[in-house]
């Protein structure tokens, strides 16, 4: 039982931090297409942002909106400046954002230094049947779970939802229908940049706030992306987080956290191996197999009764 | 063979081209005499990045594929160089044996992950994203294998202060070695003439030999896959076979660098995998323009030397002037500086036959 | 028969794209299929390309089953094509694009010469040395129709090969149509518009909700009232009559 409760605790936490490390990723690419390499460093200025809002004197709360704001600045002014030249040539605002990336990172490093003064964390932890948990934890998986719901009733209620699905389906279509796409893509990078930011705010509770703090988190971002593919943001970065994070959590129960790391990255390949487009299409593809196999076995068995 | 050299894809033909290009290696043939041996060593270091460069090259601007793990075969064929050569020490083919160890280690690799990418029918930024996350999980990987039991051979892989000397281990990477029979062998070390040598020679026969490659059918090939592979599938040309075999032809030629890297410091680290070692070829090949394999090779040697001052005078700027240079780049001059060569190349016929029509017309 | 298929099948998530098509072409027979936008034709085009592959079914060419075979396969195998997108590469040269074609069968010299002949063939011969996108949006219709016959198919699958075309060069396309069929190549048309069906004047297969809908002779179908009914609605049959 004891062991059932760990497993499912460090599952969740695994989840959590997959879901929260690459939800700003996925959106971006989801909505447009783009792989934003300087994800990492949009984390990076969540949490800078919010020890510099700690360190002027602001609650804890405040100083995570610093971070969220100053991500999401910067994200806007980047998407206006060099995302929006790069419209729909996927490969190229790839390499600009990696340039943007270095710019970031490095520009951190000469301007600020190599480290800021680190965030309290202000959770303890709390025994349950006399198994310690940490409310940190507990907290990162209610938070992306809320995010998560948050985002796929955005999509799924309000107007921008509306508009945002259709640009992302037929761009053209939903210009001729008088939605401003550019519009959706701006504020679709901003959101992807205020998630990343403040995914980073709240990592850096836990963690040393460097400049090159998001490298901790883009490579297990970039698994979730591919994995997740870009049919249906939402449900795809579920079921991709769910997955990877059941691959992670065994394997490092089983082994160490490196196996765990690679085993991650081992069932990502398969799964794109599988299917280019993502896991929901590989489900897809299973369930037509099931049933084929189900109505084929029916069907045969349907033809003997006629037979005898 | 004169067409394939004087080409229909690789950019540059002509007399003057060629006359221009022997100049320069020429010319280059006298730097050793010229400099002292430490600025030596340092343009070896540049000159060994060419064939990274180039392969990037071959694979982005000919082939349409943006492979951002061009390090992770650079970095296997150092480490494959590097355990190959420590484990044979005794012998006085260990390096060479390290060289082919380490360029089979690659190819065999790029295979397997060619199959898992295109034959997967991964295409564009997903082809990009998963070279680059498998590199880093190399690196990751490296970085955990500091214990003891880490070791193939004799070869203690040494976590982050990873191969050679400088991993406290007690067996050195040898340099390269070429037995000259009777017993008798010539020890080549990276700060020597003879390396800048046999890297001129090396980067001119590479050229060469990649150039008759993409003007022959298979460029041609190539061009079309870039272009618009479902078409070109339909003309009957095998893609996924066509993009294997150009990223492990990328993977060799990476490997090829890796191991001469090795060879030049006696020493590797599993940093070489990092993300700041994989940006670095992209912005070479798409700053000089990545359809040009002569582009290629002098962006590497030219903008590592430019980092290089930079550093000296500016500290940790460079990094950012070379990020910020990539995004203007892409920006401003999407096919790279060599675009303007074309540019200009293109308004001079224009105002000729303009200058031609008005003449008629007078 | 050249090509055969038997019960083909396709299914895009619920819809039926192809639903358990029977059809053939004989060799040096030109066919036509139409049908209204949707009805299933270019799923069925891209069946027999290898676009896509069938859920099940089989397509039998030269007596075998290439169902299973990638798109390049069934080139090599002698199936040509040509999309409805023009299917010349933009930014490479024309003679790039002929290239393309020619180089899988011959070399050197009589390679460049071939490029030559078909380019005069096609009156391309002085863009030789342009891009293709630099041409005129009939040159590079002819340039791609070029590069589909370049390898001397049995069976060329063509496209909606007139989209964009004047009715000059629309007249033009029917002749050279006529002209492959006369080589002994099997030519497979997929067409919406219907005055183009009616100056090729072949054998004609009608699609609809991804299945055969009707077929035989150009007039058997022009004279067909269900096809009308399909074509112009209740009305527009009405209006005819009277």
């Amino acid at each position: 039982m004891g062991d059932i409760i760990s497993f499912a605790y460090q599952y969740a936490d695994s989840f959590a931090l997959l879901a929260l490390s690459s939800i700003g990723l996925v959106i971006i690419f989801g909505m447009m297409g783009v792989i934003n390499m300087a994800h990492g460093e949009f984390m990076m200025i969540g949490a800078f942002g919010a020890s510099f809002g700690f360190q002027w004197g602001l609650p804890l709360s405040l100083a995570i909106v610093t971070g969220v704001f100053a991500a999401t600045a910067i994200g806007l002014l980047l998407e206006r400046l060099v995302i929006r030249k790069l419209y729909g040539r996927l490969l190229y605002s790839l390499v600009a954002t990696w340039g943007i990336s270095l710019v970031l990172s490095q520009g951190a490093l000469v301007l600020i230094g190599p480290s800021v003064p680190s965030l309290p964390n202000p959770f303890g932890t709390v025994s349950v049947g006399g198994m310690n948990f940490s409310v940190y934890r507990l907290f990162l998986v209610a938070l992306a779970i809320a995010l998560i719901v948050t985002l796929w009733a955005l999509m799924r209620f309000t107007n921008f939802g509306l508009h945002a699905r259709a640009t992302m389906t037929e761009p053209d279509m939903a210009e001729a229908l008088g939605v401003r796409t550019t519009r959706i893509y701006m504020v679709t990078f901003g959101l992807g940049a205020a998630l990343a930011g403040f995914a980073g705010a709240i990592f850096g509770l836990s963690a040393q706030i460097q400049p090159t703090f998001g490298a901790a988190y883009t490579p297990i971002a970039f698994i979730v992306v591919v994995v997740a593919g870009s049919r249906n943001i939402i449900a795809g970065l579920l079921a991709s987080a769910l997955v990877l994070a059941l691959v992670k959590t065994s394997f490092t129960v089983g082994f160490n956290i490196l196996t765990g790391y690679v085993a991650m990255l081992v069932t990502a390949l398969i799964i794109i191996r599988l299917s280019p487009t993502g896991i929901l299409d590989l489900i897809g593809k299973l369930k037509a197999l099931a049933s084929q196999h189900r109505s084929s076995t029916a069907g045969t068995s349907a033809e003997e009764t006629k037979n005898a | 063979m004169r067409e394939l050299l004087n080409g229909r894809i690789e950019p540059g033909k002509g007399p003057v081209f060629w006359i221009v290009g022997a100049l320069l290696v020429i010319g280059m043939l006298f730097l050793p005499g010229l400099v002292g041996r430490y600025t030596l060593l340092n343009f070896n270091s540049f000159l060994l990045m060419v064939f990274l460069a180039t392969g990037l090259a071959l694979l982005w601007g000919f082939c349409g594929v943006l492979s951002l793990g061009q390090s992770a075969f650079f970095g296997i064929g150092g480490y494959a160089y590097g355990i190959v050569a420590i484990n044979l020490a005794d012998s006085p083919w260990a390096s060479l044996a390290g060289v082919a160890g380490g360029i089979v280690a690659a190819v065999v690799f790029a295979a397997l992950l060619g199959w898992l990418t295109f034959y997967g029918h991964l295409r564009g930024v997903y082809v990009s994203i998963v070279t680059l996350v498998v590199t880093l999980v190399i690196e990751s990987f490296l970085n955990q294998t500091a214990g003891p039991q880490w070791k193939i051979g004799t070869a203690h892989l040494g976590g982050n202060n990873g191969l050679g000397r400088f991993s406290g281990a007690a067996e050195n990477i040898p340099s390269l070695t070429i037995p000259t029979g009777g017993g008798n062998s010539l020890v080549i070390s990276g700060s020597s003439p003879t390396f800048y040598y046999v890297l001129i020679g090396l980067i001119v026969f590479t050229y060469l030999l990649l150039r008759a490659l993409v003007n022959s059918r298979f460029g041609v090939a190539l061009a079309a896959v870039r272009e618009d592979p479902d078409r070109a599938e339909t003309l009957g040309y095998d893609i996924r076979l066509l993009q294997s075999m150009t990223f492990c032809i990328g993977a060799a030629l990476a490997a090829m660098s890796g191991l001469l890297y090795v060879a030049w410091g006696n020493f590797i680290t599993p940093s070489v995998f990092g993300v700041t070692a994989n940006v670095l070829p992209v912005i070479w090949v798409a700053v000089a323009g990545r359809k040009s394999l002569a582009a290629a090779i002098l962006g590497a040697v030219v903008l590592q030397w430019g980092a290089q001052q930079l550093a000296i005078s500016g500290g940790e700027w460079a990094l950012i002037v070379q990020g910020a240079l990539l995004v203007l780049v892409v920006l401003l001059l999407p096919e790279g500086l060599l675009s303007l060569r074309q540019q200009y190349s293109r308004m001079r016929d224009v105002r000729s036959s303009s200058l031609k029509s008005q003449s008629r017309q007078g | 028969m050249l090509l055969s298929v038997e019960k083909l099948f396709k299914k895009f998530g619920g819809v039926v794209a192809c639903d358990n098509v029977d059809w053939s072409i004989g060799s040096g027979e030109t066919q036509c299929i139409i049908g209204p936008n949707g009805a299933g034709k270019s799923t069925f085009f891209q069946l027999l390309t290898g676009r896509h592959a069938a859920d099940h079914g089989r397509i039998i060419f030269k007596g075998g089953d290439i169902s299973r075979l990638p798109p390049f396969a069934r080139a090599n195998r002698g199936i040509a094509m040509k999309p409805q997108t023009l299917g010349v590469f933009p930014e490479l040269t024309v003679e790039h694009n002929m290239r393309l074609t020619l180089q899988r069968h011959m070399s050197g010299a009589a390679l460049r010469d071939a490029i030559e002949a078909r380019l005069a063939d096609l009156d391309l011969a002085h863009t030789l040395n342009r891009q293709a996108r630099e041409l005129s949006h009939g040159q590079r219709q002819w340039l791609g129709l070029g590069m589909a016959i370049g390898s001397n198919p049995d069976l060329l699958l063509l496209d909606e090969p007139t989209a964009g075309m004047s009715t000059a060069e629309t007249q033009r396309t029917v002749d050279l149509i006529h002209r492959i069929g006369a080589t002994g190549t099997a030519v497979l048309v997929v067409e919406h518009d219907m005055a183009f069906v009616r100056q090729l004047a072949v054998p004609t297969t009608v699609f609809h909700q991804g299945r055969i809908f009707a077929s035989g002779t150009l007039s058997d179908i022009e004279t067909n009232l269900d096809v009308q009914r399909l074509y112009l609605g209740k009305q527009g049959v009405a209006k005819l009559r009277n």
